[in-house]
Formats: structure tokens, sequence, C-alpha cells
């Protein structure tokens, strides 16, 4: 077995591999396998993996990929990563990708679908909608017969028929895969000193590209180390961060969090390989319905589902009180509407709730962090020493 | 049995690392410093320079890390300091040091390497609201240090010299290059180094002023950082503060001043470990 160590340092050279090396390589091993890229947050890799393919992440360039065509595409208020998926293409880093998904988080990667079809990147290019209504006959239907699309292009590109038991061994392997991942997260609400966040970042975002099979094996190894008593704790408050499940944040400000005297035991930064709670069902002959059902059901809070009957805020309340959690950090990308506009509704729900927050704004390609920092800090220092007063503090 | 336990605080500045072992009494509220040190970083690694600084600590004072410190705290850039219980924010850690001067301050003011801040406390010590000086160096420690080099002085003797200034001169109070092409330019007119020096102080003072003005600021003031041991800075702020402020403030300075944060974040280290060790026993109740 590896050491954490050494597994963590892989994990690194992986996340921000920005030419995808290990997809093209795999992709290669094989006639016949497709690689299609997806852009955050969520999308059901399980179908891809079924069809003889690999869904690989597509999260950005962050603040390692210097943007100059991807800002000609967009007006200054947009925020940043569609600048930087755009620069990544342009710039040849994907040309082994097969076709692009595009799932509907905002108008910015709606937009960004039409400029892939304009510039013909690609095989195909697929906007995808999600539904926001939760009625299986009704929602559920119309979700299977998006997946349904996704698989009649790969099927052109390829000739692989998807069996529903391909289907449901490709659900089975990421089921296992949340469920590694979740114990991780399980682990660190006790012991969060055993891996800090920005390892665990690094970890899963690992996952985003490279194969299932290849990632569990991984994650296997991780739970393995993480479950002996390792690290030594240090006296910080326990935070969940919200609000940055599409355009990431810098790693060096996942690392300024922690540092500055907080432990995040629960976050939204790779939402897509969080986002089903739970095992999705692999016994069914109708496995489509079966991922769908689970959309439906067991979907995290995001800001681009909009599912009224099931309010957001109580649901991120659910995660602090279950996580042990002292408070909530706000990160929203910089112009990133749907973290934006949730906000104000998180923070007057737990104005009332009494949970303890702060909010700020970051941008993928910024690393300069010491006034988050200083935010963070005293934050922390707040509620380790004045723990009776109430504490908001925004800075929009 | 006695209730006093120990704690240690490690402040990571921008030039200057410094450490403190503080005795902490909870019952009393006796707190003591048992030994400080202080060390250059200079172009070492500060995660060395603190480790090291740490063990000298310990070890002059036959003390074990494990057996001995209740709790190390860590301010400033506390990722410099591996083996620590917590870490505390440098303004939380500055205004618990200056308190710790003068229990019934109002106002600290840390002045360190990197930057000048005014802090604004209440009665019970926690930060109301803080003023600092932007980016440009001009404003700061490191400043005064660069200036110290050019002219042949010690740091540390500074500040007596200004006192000694008659006529002093001030030189560009924006940028730190501009200030430092001045300086060149005050020593060739045949400036004498105390009306340099003295002149040096004043201009950063006016920008301390500025900071306490605008932050509404209450006596007693801690001067606090590094720089609160410079007599002639402390000097210089209370002579302008006399010239231009309606209100009379009274300003105190320490010997420790350099130690403030250390201090503070010790003495907060001390105040965790008995809220840590209520919560222990309530969960095994």
């Amino acid at each position: 077995m590896k050491s954490l160590e050494q597994i963590v340092n892989e994990c690194k050279e992986l996340a921000f591999d920005l030419h995808f090396t290990r997809a093209k390589e795999w992709k290669a091993e094989q006639e016949g396998r497709v690689v299609v890229g997806y852009m955050p947050i969520y999308f059901p890799r399980e179908i891809i993996h079924a069809a003889n393919g690999l869904a690989v992440g597509i999260m950005g360039g962050g603040d390692r990929k210097q943007i100059i065509k991807g800002d000609a595409y967009y007006q200054s208020y947009i925020c940043h990563i569609p600048r930087s998926i755009l620069e990544l293409v342009l710039d040849g880093h994907t040309e082994h990708f097969d076709g692009y998904i595009f799932p509907s988080i905002c108008d910015v990667i709606r937009n960004l679908s039409g400029i892939f079809k304009q510039q013909k990147i690609g095989k195909f290019v697929k906007y995808m909608d999600f539904p926001q209504n939760f009625l299986p006959e009704i929602g559920g239907v119309f979700y299977q017969q998006e997946m349904e699309h996704v698989l009649r292009y790969i099927k052109e590109i390829n000739g692989v028929e998807v069996t529903p038991e391909r289907l449901n061994h490709s659900i089975g392997l990421y089921n296992r895969n949340r469920q590694m991942i979740e114990f991780i997260y399980d682990i660190r609400q006790d012991f969060p000193w055993r891996l800090s966040i920005e390892d665990v970042y690094h970890i899963i975002r690992a996952g985003m590209v490279i194969p299932v099979e290849e990632h569990n094996a991984l994650l296997e190894q991780v739970c393995a180390h993480i479950a002996k008593p390792i690290g030594v704790p240090q006296d910080k408050i326990k935070i969940v961060v919200s609000g940055a499940f599409c355009e990431q944040p810098a790693v060096g400000l996942i690392r300024a969090i922690e540092q500055a005297g907080c432990y995040v035991v629960d976050d939204d930064y790779m939402l897509g390989s969080r986002m089903i709670e739970g095992d999705i069902d692999t016994t069914t002959d109708r496995p489509l319905e079966a991922i769908s059902t689970a959309y439906i059901n067991q979907s995290r809070y995001s800001s681009c589902i909009y599912d009224v009957s099931n309010p957001k805020e109580f649901r991120l309340a659910k995660i602090v009180k279950d996580r042990g959690a002292d408070g909530v950090i706000f990160a929203s990308a910089s112009f990133c509407d749907p973290s934006l506009l949730d906000a104000p509704i998180f923070q007057n729900a737990f104005n009332k709730m009494g949970i303890r927050y702060i909010a700020f704004q970051y941008s993928e390609n910024i690393n300069q962090f010491k006034v988050i920092k200083e935010q963070v800090g005293t934050f922390s220092d707040s509620i380790k020493l004045w723990e009776d007063e109430p504490v908001v503090t925004i800075n929009a | 049995m006695s209730n006093t336990i120990y704690t240690m605080g490690v402040d990571v500045g921008g030039s200057y690392i410094k450490g403190v072992i503080m005795s902490y009494d909870r019952e009393s509220g006796d707190h003591r410093i048992v030994d400080k040190q202080t060390e250059k970083i200079r172009k070492r690694n500060p995660k060395d320079v603190a480790a090291e600084m740490v063990e000298l600590l310990l070890s002059r004072n036959n003390l074990n890390y494990e057996k001995d410190i209740a709790y190390m705290a860590s301010t400033g850039e506390g990722e410099m300091v591996e083996r620590k219980t917590g870490h505390f924010y440098s303004m939380t850690s500055h205004a618990r040091g200056g308190r710790f001067f003068t229990p019934h301050a109002n106002t600290i003011v840390d002045m360190g390497a990197l930057y000048v801040r005014a802090i604004k406390v209440n009665e019970q010590g926690r930060v109301v609201d803080y003023k600092m000086t932007g980016q440009c160096a001009s404003g700061s420690g490191q400043f005064i240090e660069n200036i110290s080099r050019y002219l042949g002085l010690a740091v540390e003797e500074v500040g007596a010299i200004s006192l000694q200034a008659d006529h002093p001169e001030t030189p560009s109070g924006i940028c730190a290059v501009l200030a430092e092409t001045d300086v060149i330019n005050l020593v060739s007119k045949g400036l004498s180094t105390p009306n340099i020096v003295k002149g040096i102080n004043l201009s950063i003072a006016n920008r301390i002023v500025k900071l306490l003005g605008s932050l509404r600021a209450e006596s007693p003031i801690v001067l606090c950082g590094g720089m609160g041991m410079n007599v002639g800075m402390i000097q210089a702020v209370e002579e302008l503060t006399a010239e231009s402020s309606k209100t009379k403030f009274e300003f105190i300075s320490s010997p420790d001043a350099i130690y403030s944060g250390a201090i503070g974040a010790a003495l907060w280290g001390g105040y965790r470990y008995y809220i840590l060790k209520e919560k222990e026993a309530a969960v095994v109740a």
C-alpha cells in the first residue's frame, strides 16, 4: 500500500493535469473508447462508463492558465470559469475529447455550449437540462430522455449499445466511489486533522480525470490510512463551506481557510462527486430510471436545483447540525449568479436560526488571500473566544 | 495545589519571530512572562527559526513541551509554527497583548514590520474596530530598518538618535522608494543623522496619527509591535498628536512591546485551555 503522502502527491498531479494526460492514455489503450468532457456541477458519469467511455470533469484552469483567448468571448462582468475552459479548449488541451456536455447550471454555461457549437468543437456538444420538476412521471421521465440523448451521441461514435447489466455494473462502481468519499467526510467530521481539506480536495478532484476503477483503488487506500488515529489535533473551529460548487477556488484559498483557524468539515467544492447521497439501485432492469429516481430523491442541495418543497436553507442548516459545525463560510465566485442569489436566502434564514457565518467572493485565478485570511481568522477567533455572541460579517 | 499553568505564544512576523512562555493563573488573573526570545528571520526558513526558538525557550526553562505546556498558540504567519495547539489571528493577539501591558487600554496600535494597525477594543478586550495602513512600505518598521542600514545605524539605535534632533526634515510619506531617494538627498545636503532619523519617524507617525483620527481612538493608547520600542517614534507620535488633535491622547508603551502578539496569543491560549477542559469534562459527564 502506498503512503498517504504518496497518494496525495499523485492526486495533486492528476487533479491539475490541464492536458488530461491519463484520459488520453486510457483512450489510446483500446479501440472504441470515447472521452467526454463535462462542465460542473453534476453529470451521471455512470452512463458514459457503461458506453465504454470516460467522463472527464473540466473544472477550469484555475490560477494555472493565463487567459488570453477566453477573454475575447466574455464581458468583464461574467465569471471566470467559462473563459478558462475556452482557453484550455482553444489551446488544444482537450483535442482527444470526443464530446462535451454542459449541465444546466446557469446562462453562462448555456452560452458556453453555444460557443462550442459555433466553433465546431468536438463530435458532439450537448446542453443537458436537468429537471426542475421533481415528479418522477414528469421530471424523471424528462431526465431519462436527456440521458438517452447522450447515449445516442456516443453510440454514433463507437457503436456501443448500453445494456442494463453494463449500466448496473457502472452504477455499482460509482456507488462505491461515493461511499468512500462520504467515509472520508464522516471521518473528518470527528477527526479533521487526519487529512487536510486541501488533500481531500486533490483526492476528489483527481477522480474527475481518471477512470473510476483507478480512483476507487486510490480511495480504498486513503480510507484505510485515515481510519487509523493519525495526525495531531489542533484547537480550531469546525465550519461548512457553501457556494463554491462551480468555479473552483484556488487551492491556496482552500488551504488558507484551514490555516486561518478552521476545520472544513463539509463543503461543496467538488459537488458533482457527492451530488447523489447514498446508493443508486443496481438491481433494476431500468437503470436509467434508477439514476433519475436517485437524482430526484437523493440529490444534495445545490444552487441549480429549485425544489421549493425542500428549501435549501434548511438542508444546509441540517448539514451544519449533523456535522457539528460552529458556522458557515459562504464562498461565492465573483459574478456567480446562482451562488450570489442564494447567499441572502441562506443568510436571512441563518440570522433567524442563530447560525454564525461570514461571506466573501473569490475568483479561480486570484491567489492573494490576505484579506480572506483576516476575515476567516477573526471569524474563528470570535467563535473560540466569544462563543455566546452572534457574529455576522458580509464582505460582498 | 498551584493553579498556574504554562502557555507559549509564538508570533511570526514579517522580519522577526517572537516567542514567550507565560505563567497563567486563571483564578487570580496573575499572568506573568516567564521567558521571551526574539529572532530575526534573515534568509532562513521561518519554520526552522520558530522550531529552534521553541526548543531554546523550553530547554532554558527546563520545561517539556508535552508535559508542561498547557497550550502553545501561534499568531501572525501561524502556519510556520508546526507544533502548536491553536492559532489566533494577529489582531486578536495584539489587542490582548496590549491589554496585558495596560489593562484599561481602549486602543492598541500594532506597529509591525509590514504595516501599522490601530485597534479599538471594548471593556471586555474584544476588537470592535480597526484601521490599518495600506500596502506601501513607507509606513512600516521594515522601512525604518532599511533606512537605518543606509545610515549605518543598528535598528536599536534609531530611537535614541532621533531624540537628539533639532531641525528634522520629513521625507516623502507616500512611497518607500521615493522616501529612500529623499534620504540619500538629505545625506548629500549634509543634514545630521538625528534630523534625518527624526524626519523618518515623523513621516511614519503622521500616518499613525491619521489612523487614530479615522478610528476615533480613545485613550489610553498602547503602542505595541517592534516600533513600539522606538522611543523616537513614540516622541514623534506624541508631538504630532499634540499639534494636530483636539483631544489629548495618552500614549503608553512597554519595553516588551515587540512581544505583544506572542503574549496575547499565549494568554488566549490559557483561556482556551480551560474552555476546552470544561467542554471535555461536560462530554465525559
